[in-house]
């Protein structure tokens, strides 16, 4: 416990599962109040319509989710993303709205005795500071990677977002583009998320989601990305790479996915894919070595959706 | 009211949204099994299940088990010992125990969900690595645990088993257990300390008044006579009251004022000239200490203490011979500069006290690698009776050096107490614990190693700066005395003082360090010798406990079988490293063994911090009667206790086997010599029956010295060193009550790796693990300090490091996702040999393996990266952005 100067968050604030949220009040960050999210029929479980799309409840636990059968079939990115963040424990816990809209974790924002843009301060102490785990695409005032990992592979399958006020919003709408330094997400105040529509899945789609960190298991992606193609008689068609823990939002490797769009599967074009991939990067000083991270990954799970 | 189902019974949940399950189950029903350490559910000390389902309580609203059904690791085995529970006991995978609530409660889950779907079918330790992927264990028990979960999945403990190698294994793996962060006395305050937002100030305004105005609330000063601040996170005062929420809002009461001074953060800038002073001569004596020693007197300009070249011989020498060869461009000079990084104990159960006076007595329980020092120190400073205070550890989750003094917590706790005329806890929270409760300091090594012609070690020059924050007495270089001689040693250590918190002694402290650099070296002269690596420390390194170790090591197939560098995506490469720690024992340690009631009684006041010291002395004196360990009484953890020692240095077994192993032969014979009736003819149990009808008897022994009967070339590495080494023995022993004997405990690990050259992922596959400790006392406790010092060593090679923010001096890896140790899935298959020869002048034959066995893990991990590779990895730990940054030949932020 230090001397107070702290640097707060007093607003009201939605609690779903609490994972994000109980952290912070314990460390003294969020010290305004809380409103308990209730579940209804319509917030909460995975409904089907007939063309084969599906409706996530902003409740769904994200153990639900990652074990969920007929997700896995259509949106095998979704599952995979679900199974790999966090812990076994969160998952059980934590709910994809909560985790759509989660706060920052940067260890300058989690420090209530820090001041920064995010809590109404002046300036990015990341940006001078120690940016380890920061960006390596900086588009905007705060250098802070966004953490949603739903968010990144919701962003590959065009999911739409609706509020208790609006409906269709887009990742990008839900997210901004990180040019706002000051928060993480664009609800308005007392806005919140009530469900996730997505697309039907296209005949023969495939997907697939992977992270690099240090250790095995439960670390916050160093890089991560899904990858959602369909790969019909050797040709790449309908590509879409996501990417997180790169840059203020979840981004979308539009380099990559033209010049694998309606080429053949083969060797050349993937190591082409991967190179692009940094197509558009301004890497803090600290943060290079993500662009060889996002570089290795999409050659791996491109190479993977291939075959 | 809403309610919930806590292990069977309806509970009523309080309407307060920031009440958490957590306080539900520890605070309002005192079912303390369940663990609070992160916080943030990245540990999983606190798992319980929810209708099932493995939650973190430390994260879960109260409110949300409404109408649900909760199970604490109290309600799992209430009745009968899960198979999971009784696994755990049998394979030893615990250590200090706190972690294992969380673990039990999760695996258990696992377990009946994995019998119910794949019958008696065994997992992979893929399956149960993802499935225990949020749990840590800072003593590194997962090799057990992996062999638990999978013998329990499959069926191996259905029955009635129950044999544990560790005594009280049962308490731990039930939550019977309790810790200090468990105790709770009738009226007891919580404690919270007021610490320094600045790295530099000093405090002009501290006024209490406002605080002490408040309900039920005590306070009081912790600031030094200068009233200085030197890092962020300098306790300034501490408060006391009825919870921590009101606590809070007591510190929040409290006015202070400061006037901020010129700071300076980390190695590099604390080198600079000009740099603001951190201690000015007359505060000096307020350092920190990072060894587990009092230091010698050494040069201290500015912020800059050394060099400390005591142990160099023959230092201009070598220092010239470097020089030439450098000019000459000798390809048998070996140099380079290491780095390694700040490396947190992070002890899953935090630095806590709970003091109360009764009257003029203080009992105080406190986690502590010390009792009876402690008790000691505290009867100085606070001018009490040495009978009137006591000092209580139970079960210490974990300690790895950080507890080995008189700390904040313990001050705050009793003089909080003692204004407040209350019993008060004062538990640090995580990020004091990942912050200010010290470090082993990170560290510049710059080496020079020159191989002779004739392919022996003519010079090594090792100078080590250490980032030692508010602390001194770093000694890494100096280490490099003790293990390859050579014609010439220059091996100078700096401490480099800067306005960050103190580091304290962590297992091996300078040990690890120095191999990292000097192993790499020596490989790397291996090299360019065009010998193989383990053949030339074999030519190097006379040492005999180590010389068995390099043949055991050379005949390993996997080192045998070693291929060449490859390409491609994956590359595998196997690496090797030695390391030794000193023999140390503590003189005047006591051991009381007696009959008591019909049953042996062991008493010593020494501690378990998880390294098995209970066993230790219940194992020997079994082996002694004929007995089962269980048959053993085992006092320890308490200091009205015979002097026992402390916990550090590995220093315990040697220490107390002596004394234990006379104390028992002395009361065989006064057991026999009361007895009056002998036993019967041909019994299989003499001893059993003797004790049962024995009266009373006690008999207390002393440590004494050990034997002459050494090995031969086993001699104290101390007179190796000459004079200098005789004076450091003797300063040893007469300011830090340890002794240092004869022969050297040793370590040389073979370790092999595989690189994902595209995500710099190091995977380590197979550890090999050769000890030389002597005898081994309690074989599987061992072998789960043996797995749980690769494991650690495995942290600081891979993952480990504190990252400060440069300009502020703030720590910013201050929670357990930020500061990241091993997990389970990061375990590799590792295997234990014992060489038990070397210690045969030393009673009972045993001296410790706590840090021996982890001094060469960083180094071999490295050297296997290199032969992986091709490229050294000269700076720890070795992440992803170091591994893609060094094939690309860049330097890594």
């Amino acid at each position: 416990m230090s001397v107070a100067t702290a640097e707060v968050i007093t607003a009201p604030e939605f609690r779903a599962a609490g994972t994000d949220l109980s952290e912070r009040r314990r460390s003294g960050l969020s010290c305004g109040s809380i409103i308990d999210l209730t579940a209804s029929p319509d917030t909460i479980g995975i409904a089907w319509s007939t063309d084969g799309a599906a409706r996530v409840g902003a409740l769904t636990a994200i153990a639900a989710i990652a074990s969920d059968a007929r997700l896995a079939q259509a949106y095998p990115g979704i599952t995979a993303a679900a199974q790999g963040l966090a812990t076994p424990q969160i998952r059980h816990m934590a709910t994809i709205g909560g985790n759509l809209a989660q706060r920052s974790r940067c260890w300058y924002f989690r420090n209530p005795q820090i001041a920064c843009l995010k809590k109404g301060g002046s300036d990015c102490p990341a940006r001078s500071g120690n940016h380890l785990y920061h960006v390596a695409f900086d588009l905007g005032p705060c250098v802070a990677p966004h953490p949603s990992t739903m968010a990144m592979a919701l962003l590959a399958y065009d999911a739409k977002v609706t509020t208790d006020t609006r409906s269709g919003l887009s990742i990008s709408d839900l997210l901004g583009d990180g040019s706002n330094g000051t928060a993480d997400n664009l609800l308005a105040s007392g806005e919140r998320i009530e469900r996730i529509e997505l697309p039907a899945p296209l005949a023969g789609e495939r997907a697939l989601y992977k992270r690099a960190i240090s250790r095995s298991y439960a670390e916050w992606p160093l890089v991560e990305i899904c990858v959602r193609a369909v790969v019909t008689g050797g040709i790449f068609q309908q590509v879409h790479i996501t990417a997180g823990g790169i840059a203020p939002v979840p981004l979308r490797l539009a380099a990559s996915e033209a010049v694998l769009q309606g080429k053949p599967a083969n060797a050349a074009t993937i190591a082409q894919a991967a190179e692009l991939a940094t197509s558009g990067a301004k890497p803090l000083p600290m943060a290079g070595y993500k662009l060889e991270l996002l570089t290795g990954l999409v050659r791996d799970v491109v190479e993977r959706i291939a075959v | 009211m809403t309610t919930t189902t806590i292990n069977g019974r309806v509970e009523s949940l309080p309407d307060d949204p920031d009440v958490l399950l957590i306080d539900i189950v520890r605070d309002q029903l005192k079912l303390t099994g369940t663990k609070l350490v992160c916080g943030a559910g990245v540990c999983g000390a606190c798992t319980v299940l929810v209708d099932g389902a493995a939650v973190a309580s430390c994260l879960m609203p109260a409110q949300a088990a409404a109408g649900k059904a909760v199970t604490t690791v109290e309600g799992i085995g209430a009745a009968q010992l899960h198979p999971v529970q009784k696994a755990f006991m049998a394979h030893d995978a615990l250590q200090c125990g706190f972690c294992t609530p969380g673990f039990i409660v999760e695996a258990t889950a696992f377990c009946d969900q994995w019998r119910a779907t794949k019958g008696m079918a065994v997992p992979s330790c893929e399956e149960i690595g993802a499935a225990l992927s949020g749990h840590l264990c800072r003593c590194g028990a997962y090799d057990g645990i992996f062999r638990a979960v999978a013998d329990a999945c499959a069926g191996r403990f259905d029955g009635d088993n129950v044999a544990a190698p560790r005594i009280e294994a049962r308490d731990k793996v039930t939550g019977a257990a309790k810790y200090t962060v468990d105790i709770n006395h009738d009226g007891q305050l919580e404690g919270l300390i007021l610490r320094s937002r600045d790295a530099h100030a000093r405090i002009t305004v501290l006024d209490l008044a406002p605080a002490r105005a408040l309900p039920g609330v005590a306070a009081v000063s912790l600031l030094g006579d200068d009233r200085i601040v030197r890092y962020v996170g300098d306790p300034i005062a501490a408060v006391a009251a009825r919870d921590r929420k009101s606590a809070l809002a007591a510190l929040a009461a409290i006015k202070v004022s400061s006037e901020k001074l010129p700071a300076v953060v980390g190695l590099d800038a604390g080198r600079k000239d000009g740099a603001p002073v951190v201690f000015d001569k007359a505060s000096r004596k307020r350092a920190g200490n990072v060894s587990e020693a009092a230091g010698g007197p050494a040069p201290w300009k500015q912020n800059i203490r050394g060099p400390t070249a005591v142990f160099s011989t023959r230092a201009k020498k070598a220092r010239s011979w470097v020089d030439e060869a450098r000019q000459a461009n000798n390809r048998l000079l070996v140099e380079a500069t290491f780095r390694t990084a700040t490396q947190q104990h992070a002890c899953l159960e935090p630095h806590a006290a709970v003091a109360r006076f009764d009257g003029d007595r203080l009992t105080l329980h406190a986690s502590t690698q010390q009792v009876f020092h402690l008790r000691e120190q505290i009867a100085k400073r606070y001018k009490i009776d040495h009978d009137k205070v006591r000092v209580i550890a139970d079960h210490v989750g974990g300690g790895f050096g950080s507890k080995a003094s008189l700390g904040t917590e313990t001050i705050a706790a009793i003089e909080l107490a003692r204004e407040a005329k209350a019993p008060v806890r004062v538990a640090y929270d995580r990020q004091e614990e990942l912050s200010v409760a010290g470090y082993r300091p990170a560290a510049e090594l710059k080496v020079a190693l020159l191989a002779s012609d004739q392919g022996g070690l003519k010079a090594l020059s090792v100078t080590a700066h250490a980032d030692t924050g508010a602390a001194t007495n770093s000694t890494i270089a100096g280490l490099a005395r003790l293990i390859y001689p050579a014609e010439a040693k220059d091996l100078s250590d700096f401490d480099v003082i800067s306005n960050l918190p103190p580091g304290a002694a962590f297992r091996g402290p300078g040990g690890p360090p120095m191999a990292f650099a000097v192993e790499q070296s020596i490989d790397e002269a291996a090299l360019r010798l065009k010998v193989d690596p383990i053949a030339l420390r074999k030519r190097w390194d006379p040492d005999p406990n180590r010389q068995r170790l390099y043949d055991w090591a050379s005949g390993l197939d996997i080192w045998r079988n070693r291929k060449p560098q490859q390409n491609g995506r994956y590359r595998r490469g196997i690496g090797m490293a030695a390391g030794y720690w000193l023999y140390l024992w503590q003189p005047n340690v006591k051991v009381e063994v007696a009959v008591k009631g019909g049953r042996i009684v062991a008493s010593t006041a020494t501690q378990d911090i998880g390294t098995g010291t209970r066993s230790v002395l219940a194992d020997t004196i079994a082996r002694e009667f004929d007995l089962e360990p269980s048959d053993i009484d085992v006092r320890i953890g308490d200091s009205s206790l015979p002097e026992g020692p402390g916990s550090g240095g590995s220093r315990v077994t040697a220490s107390v086997m002596p004394p234990t192993l006379q104390a028992v032969r002395k009361l065989k014979a006064a057991i026999l010599e009361q007895a009056t009736r002998k036993p019967a003819p041909g019994s299989n149990a003499p001893w059993r029956e003797l004790i049962a009808r024995s009266p009373d008897i006690a008999v207390t022994e002393a440590r004494g010295e050990d034997g002459k009967n050494t090995a031969p070339g086993i001699r104290s590495p101390l007179r190796e060193v000459g004079l200098m080494g005789m004076v450091f023995g003797w300063m040893m022993r007469r300011f830090s009550n340890i002794a240092v004997g004869a022969g050297v405990p040793s370590s040389v690990q073979v370790i092999e790796v595989e690189v994902d050259t595209w995500l710099g992922h190091v995977r380590v596959l197979n550890v090999h693990t050769g000890i030389a400790v002597g005898k081994i006392a309690s074989p599987a406790l061992a072998r789960s300090q043996a797995c749980g010092a690769v494991i650690q060593g495995l942290g600081y090679a891979l993952y480990e490091a504190r990252e400060l923010d440069p300009n502020s001096g703030d720590v910013l890896t201050a929670g357990m996702e930020d500061y990241r140790i091993p997990g389970i899935a990061d375990t590799p298959e590792i295997n234990v040999h014992f060489d038990e020869a070397g210690f045969d002048h030393v009673l009972g034959n045993s001296v410790g393996i706590g840090e021996a066995s982890t001094v060469p893990t960083s180094a071999a991990v490295a050297n296997a990266i290199y032969d992986a590779i091709g490229v050294r990895l000269t700076e720890i730990p070795i992440r992803p952005d170091r591994i893609v940054a060094a094939l690309k030949g860049r330097t890594a932020a």
